[in-house]
């Protein structure tokens, strides 16, 4: 009979710090930036703040959700652009906007099995370097040519062009299945829990107070490298008012007449930018003399049936964070802060509705008592992604290093993390201080 | 007993449109009553059919559905259409073809087909009968391999203002009016819509083709063709490795271009589809399809 192997012991995974450039509104300051020079430039940061200069990495993964297929090596094209060793592995990762999160979260796992002790993990994305479509105006100005029987009805066609019919499209955020956008997915999730429009304006204000009180103490500092002649993220309006939020006309679910409710200014916009975060054992923090901000506990990933409308398209955090609390014996009210990735203020409003309702964590996550409520003042306490924008993949890196900086600096406690993605998933995560 | 005549190859829809359209204006009138509106007591039939894989993957391409080793039941009734067109095209076939209105469909899709598989296919009018506004009646297609019935059609069609017997003196449809159910999907369907599909299959019909060769036959633009409506639903609610029944009912055309609200709903082992205008509101097609 042969000895079964042993098993290594499962050790900590630990986030030693992390480092993204400012995010910038799409086709705005890193309209000539690629994703290989975003991330890059991420990398390059997170090397220069940790000394890890011509280091050999265990691994270091990441990806793009927009993406050229020159791009087919990303993250190790990357690492040998970046002062890294050039023996560190990579490998790219794609799992929509939770790319980041499950790069990281994998990575984790390698380190809590002794497969490697040291990791960098994270994303990139640009709407403003993807491939270019023909603009929505320059397709329908084409169609009505088409149609155009007489000569005059074509040039009458052709002369609805105008040069700003050149600009390329904003890549579109469409489920294949279903048609529809990510926008308007939500607008049906936004009206069947009943949310507001003002409390989604109410937590697009917060995310921009916040996020911009977070600047003004200098939180940022050891977490942001400069890029392009940015230091901040150009989204970020820290003087933006309820009224202004209120003044906006709805973008999405515009079917809905009366119950339009989502908005440009609760919804994010299309956004550029890279974010990365260092991992590694505990030895290799102590051996390397470099901080422990928190373990990286657990990650959990669901998948919802939207194509049918079972369920909203953005809700599967809801669903991955019931498995993942009652794997690790926790209440959704045992954590000190909660980062729930805003894609639209509705998400995050709805995701909060469902955990508090009944009917919907009994028959939907099969639980006894619903998971309740959360202490709304733990909520995205340093802005999330209204604010700060959301360039897809390097959302998970944004708001794993800004989570493990605020447990750290709290000294104690937990923190939760739920970032929604196309295709009905998500990604969800446990932090733990140190 | 029916008699059943054996057409050797299957004969080309072109033609076939061909000798309808002519038949149209040989003197069909509306609000003709034929002396002898009698269904041909005929089955017309083709063996040895083969499926092509260029279209099939063709139509799994169009249609959004993934490349794999079935026919989709859309296909099947591509396939036999020219069976079922040559019967309605018989001399002594007494509806117009030239106006005629496809009303629904409803298919046993019995087991999986292969797309090696060699089929014989078989199609004959019956049930003709009264409707509100004329006079409908059902093809009825069967699909067989090796002897097993595996697929049969009933495709129902209307010709207004052909009475069987005395004009009905119904007035206005007594319709519920529509209400939209949520929508969970939209299709936007281009002006090249119905000559996507026609290329596909073979089936170049003029009112689905193009504004002008539609207005001709009194469309006031291209309508979307209704199996290829029923084919993107099947694409995303038909069950695979299995059987499975489905129906269409048509409400009101998809004139071209065109943005359709779709609503998939799953129950028990069915899921119920319906397409609306997206802006018009009004009702485009409802179904239903079941796994067996």
């Amino acid at each position: 009979m042969t000895a079964q192997s042993e098993t290594p012991a499962i050790r900590q995974a630990v986030i030693i710090g992390g480092n993204r450039i400012p995010f910038a509104r799409s086709n705005g300051a890193y309209a000539n930036a690629s994703n290989q020079d975003m991330f890059t430039a991420a990398i390059d940061g997170l090397v220069a703040r940790f000394g890890l200069q011509g280091q050999r990495l265990g691994a270091v993964a990441g990806g793009a959700v927009l993406k050229h297929s020159k791009d087919f090596n990303l993250v190790r094209e990357c690492v040998l652009g970046s002062s890294l060793s050039p023996e560190t592995p990579a490998y790219d990762v794609q799992m929509a906007c939770a790319t980041g999160m499950e790069a990281i979260g994998s990575l984790a796992n390698k380190i809590k099995l002794g497969q490697i002790d040291s990791a960098i993990g994270g994303g990139v994305d640009t709407t403003s370097d993807a491939p270019i479509a023909v603009s929505e105006p320059l397709r329908l100005m084409l169609l009505e040519l088409t149609r155009a029987r007489s000569t005059g009805a074509k040039l009458k066609a052709m002369s609805k062009f105008r040069p700003s019919f050149l600009a390329p499209n904003a890549p579109g955020t469409g489920e294949p299945r279903t048609g529809l956008s990510m926008g308007n997915h939500q607008a049906l999730t936004t009206k069947a829990w009943n949310i507001t429009r003002e409390a989604q304006d109410e937590l697009a204000l917060a995310s921009h107070k916040n996020l911009a009180a977070a600047y003004d103490r200098h939180f940022f500092d050891d977490l942001i490298t400069p890029f392009a002649g940015v230091s901040r993220d150009t989204n970020l309006r820290g003087d933006s008012t309820i009224e202004k939020l209120a003044s906006l006309k709805p973008a999405f679910g515009k079917n809905l007449g009366e119950d339009a409710t989502m908005t440009a200014g609760n919804s994010t916009p299309l956004t550029d930018g890279a974010s990365v975060v260092l991992l590694g054992s505990e030895d290799y923090a102590m051996a390397n003399d470099l901080p422990m901000l928190a373990n990286f506990v657990d990650f959990e990933a669901a998948a919802v049936d939207f194509v049918h409308g079972a369920e909203g398209l953005l809700m599967a955090p809801a669903y991955a964070v019931a498995r993942m609390l009652k794997r690790n014996n926790l209440t959704l009210q045992d954590f000190d802060y909660y980062e729930i990735h805003e894609a639209f203020a509705g998400t995050v409003l709805s995701t909060l509705a469902a955990w508090e309702d009944a009917e919907f964590c009994k028959n939907k996550l099969g639980l006894d008592a619903p998971l309740g409520a959360i202490d709304r003042s733990k909520l995205n306490v340093n802005g999330s992604s209204l604010a700060a924008g959301h360039p897809f993949a390097a959302t998970g890196g944004r708001i794993v290093a800004t989570l493990a900086k605020m447990l750290h600096e709290k000294g104690s406690g937990r923190g939760l993390i739920s970032v929604c993605a196309a295709g009905g998933q998500g990604v969800v995560a446990i932090l733990e201080a140190r | 007993m029916r008699a059943t005549l054996d057409l050797g190859a299957a004969p080309s829809l072109g033609s076939l449109y061909a000798k309808g359209l002519g038949a149209g204006v040989k003197g069909w009138l509306p609000g003709r009553k034929s002396p002898q509106l009698v269904l041909p007591d005929v089955e017309h039939r083709v063996t040895a059919l083969r499926p092509e894989r260029d279209s099939l993957v063709a139509y799994q391409r169009l249609m959004g559905d993934t490349v794999r080793e079935e026919l989709p039941s859309v296909l099947v009734h591509g396939l036999a259409f020219p069976v079922a067109m040559s019967v309605m095209v018989r001399d002594d076939f007494p509806l117009p073809l030239l106006g005629m209105v496809h009303l629904s469909n409803a298919v046993e899709h019995l087991r999986p087909i292969s797309p090696d598989a060699t089929l014989d296919v078989s199609a004959h009018a019956e049930n003709l009968r009264e409707h509100r506004v004329g006079t409908q009646l059902d093809i009825v297609s069967e699909v067989r391999e090796e002897g097993e019935l595996i697929w049969r059609g009933t495709s129902t069609y209307l010709a207004r203002g052909v009475w069987l017997g005395q004009k009905q003196a119904s007035g206005a449809a007594v319709r519920e009016p529509f209400v939209a159910p949520t929508r969970t999907g939209s299709w936007g369907l281009d002006a090249g819509t119905g000559r996507a599909y026609a290329a596909v299959m073979g089936d170049y019909n003029p009112i689905h083709l193009s504004a002008l060769s539609a207005k001709a036959l009194g469309m006031k633009r291209a309508i979307a063709h209704g199996m290829y409506l029923a084919g993107r639903a099947l694409a995303g609610a038909a069950p695979h490795g299995a059987g499975y029944t489905w129906s269409v009912e048509f409400a009101t055309p998809v004139f071209l271009p065109s943005s359709v609200d779709v609503a998939f709903t799953d129950s028990g082992n069915g899921t119920e589809f319906s397409g609306w205008g997206a802006r018009s509101g009004k009702p485009h097609f409802t179904g239903v399809v079941t796994a067996l």
